[in-house]
């Protein structure tokens, strides 16, 4: 199939009523969580996660993408009208976009960042279109070696691009792995670590530890908070940029667009990181840098842009390689194994429904967004108002029914809390848990590719070398490794040296 | 010195060792041409040992203006309501299905809402009911089945 005769059936398919409503669906609960600062879109996934059984694989996967990249539109919201994003990948826009609220151009700075959004967002889905094929047909010729290799460096640049301590991020990935091997040995069938529990036989659930990782441990974390959200009260008007403010624009969601979609392609790089070096490469472009963090609408354009192609670059290495790149990437492929569908390069050919319609509805739900972000921004102010005493219970509802009903089983809702107790703490110990999840979800596969090159290798640990692309994937991640290490030793001989002065 | 890193640097430490000697012992770790269900569980719960001591080393010994900072942010922050509402998530949890989805939630949203600040009884009542009755005939609709627990025991469901 062609991409243009696939492009037309994913439509197609897209077109019956009922993918429709979960396509809208899913950008709406995206948006509303984006508006709303205390739950982010991998708990929000995890929470729906359990809806979405009863639906065929296409319409679930449309409308849990959909949630996603909805997401990416929705946080700007929060952050350029109370200064508080409404998830990481907004983080960048309250800085110059809070302050065009307060010079009285909060319309302008919503729109640019809609219509970046929605640019940004139909740029990566034509750019996804044409890469996949190529890496899929590549992908082809990839044996277990190559995709434990894949697995590896896929782990080890999600550490390396961690926010935090490096080997805490490492340490953290560890543990995920670890919490993977739970269960029956993937080729002997063997119990591990179930010590007599029916429950634990099929492993720990993705959709209990991502709930209490992201959803509970965040409430709790917002309890310590205690903040009330100030809306910034302007008439939002204008909300259509205006000619000056496109020249300033085009620019910043040209360069955004591609920086964003290359970044969403790497492992942890997704959407977050894309905005902080959209940013970064405007303030350095600009001929005005000290405009920056003072209402400058290109720091709103360009961020905002590469959040939503990086969103879709994120879809590149799951849909080609079955390899999540995120943690939301990994609640996506969990999906895909609960309705039987092997994710990989074979995907396109086994199951183009899904491949397709989700294509298509990215398309589709890119419209949608612009539509429920611009004319009806006034509901999304409104929403932001819902006092926290009813927001916060409420979520935390949504996750104890979420955790029972993956199963019908209340043993995941009592893992879904020790998983938010767990979560909570390594969050105030400046512990990252997208490395947990993202490992959780890849450890299966990084052992059964690991033991299935051994067996082929007749034991041979070389067998990981001897392959072209393995030994190249093997490589790039221990210079990940050893250029991190060398940097670490540097600055631990820095700060001898500084506390050796203090004491001299 | 700050001890709680301390703590979960030894906690992290014995989950390493814990792992290893579980899959060494329990597991098995085969021969490498034929790999044993411990072999990889072996040696992650190896390095996970190795980067925890190295943690644990470097906490002991490094002066941490930062955790400083944090422990002064702590003395702020008031724990009563974390404790309630885990208290509260874990009664839902462990008597869900002995007493039912609508008995169970009516009581954890009490809690919830009160904890959160909603503390008029009016009010309090009318969200705990409202939110009862919205998410049983939502989740329904979707085809999650709710426990009935003691309600079925005494006739009412």
């Amino acid at each position: 199939m062609d991409i243009f005769s696939g492009l037309l059936s994913g439509f197609q398919n897209l077109f019956h009523l009922n993918v429709l409503f979960y396509c809208f669906v899913g950008v709406f609960v995206g948006t509303l969580i984006g508006v709303l600062p205390g739950i982010g879109p991998i708990g929000t996934m995890a929470i729906l996660f359990p809806a979405t059984f009863g639906l065929p694989p296409a319409s679930a996967i449309i409308m849990l993408s959909g949630i996603y990249y909805g997401a990416m539109y929705g946080g700007s919201t929060t952050s350029i009208l109370v200064n508080i994003p409404g998830e990481a990948a907004s983080v960048v826009t309250c800085l110059d976009g809070y302050q065009m609220a307060r010079q009285g151009r909060a319309g302008p700075a919503l729109g640019i960042s809609a219509l970046g959004s929605f640019i940004g967002g139909t740029f990566s889905v034509i750019a996804l279109m044409f890469l996949v094929f190529p890496l899929a047909e590549f992908a082809v010729k990839f044996g277990p070696a190559e995709y434990f290799s894949l697995i590896c460096l896929s782990m080890t640049v999600l550490t390396y691009l961690a926010r935090g301590s490096f080997i805490k991020a490492v340490l953290m990935a560890l543990l995920g792995l670890i919490l993977g091997s739970v269960g029956m040995d993937p080729l002997t069938g063997k119990p591990r670590f179930s010590f007599g529990s029916v429950s634990l036989l099929d492993g720990v659930g993705l959709v209990p530890v991502a709930m209490g990782l992201f959803g509970i441990s965040e409430v709790l974390m917002n309890l310590e908070a205690q903040q009330s959200l100030s809306i910034f009260k302007t008439k939002i008007k204008n909300l259509f940029p205006n000619l000056q403010d496109w020249k300033r624009s085009i620019g910043p969601i040209s360069r955004g667009s591609v920086l964003g979609f290359l970044v969403g392609i790497l492992p942890g790089g997704g959407a977050v990181m894309s905005t902080f070096l959209s940013y970064t490469l405007e303030k350095r472009l600009s001929k005005n840098p000290s405009a920056f963090g003072q209402g400058a609408i290109e720091g709103v354009a360009g961020p905002e842009t590469a959040n939503n192609a990086g969103a879709g670059g994120a879809f590149v290495p799951l849909l080609a390689l079955g390899i999540p790149s995120s943690p939301i990437m990994g609640i996506l492929l969990g999906a895909l194994m609960v309705h039987g569908v092997n994710a990989g390069p074979l995907l396109i050919k086994q199951h183009p429904e899904i491949f397709w319609g989700v294509i298509a509805s990215m398309y589709v739900g890119n419209i949608m967004l612009v539509l429920l972000n611009l004319p009806l921004i006034g509901i999304w102010v409104k929403v932001l108002k819902i006092p926290k005493r009813i927001l916060m219970p409420l979520i935390l509802l949504c996750c104890l029914i979420g955790a029972y009903a993956t199963n019908n089983n209340a043993v995941d809702v009592i893992i879904m809390i020790i998983f938010g107790i767990v979560g909570y703490f390594l969050r105030k110990h400046e512990y990252e848990l997208a490395p947990i999840i993202l490992a959780l979800v890849l450890g299966p596969l990084l052992e059964t590719n690991f033991r299935n090159a051994l067996i082929i290798g007749d034991g041979r640990l070389t067998i990981f070398l001897e392959k072209p692309i393995s030994a190249v994937l093997l490589s790039i991640s221990a210079l990940l490794f050893l250029s991190t290490g060398f940097s670490n030793y540097r600055k631990t001989k820095k700060r001898i040296a500084e506390e050796v002065g203090d004491v001299d | 010195m700050k001890k709680h890193p301390i703590y979960a640097m030894v906690f992290w430490l014995t989950l390493g060792i814990f792992v290893s000697a579980y899959s060494y012992f329990k597991l098995g770790l085969g021969k490498l041409h034929n790999p044993g269900p411990g072999l990889m569980p072996f040696f992650l719960g190896l390095l996970f040992s190795i980067i925890s001591f190295y943690l644990l080393i470097n906490s002991l010994f490094k002066r941490d203006r930062k955790e400083e900072i944090l422990k002064e942010e702590q003395g702020q922050i008031n724990f009563r309501n974390v404790i309630l509402v885990l208290a509260a998530l874990f009664f839902y949890g462990l008597f869900l299905e002995t007493l039912g989805f609508l008995i169970v939630t009516l009581i954890t949203m009490t809690i919830l809402f009160w904890t959160m600040g909603l503390t008029r009884w009016r009010p309090l009542g009318v969200a705990s009911c409202l939110t009862v009755l919205v998410t049983y005939f939502l989740f329904t609709y979707l085809g999650v089945r709710f426990p009935a627990g003691i309600l079925r025991a005494i006739g009412m469901y």
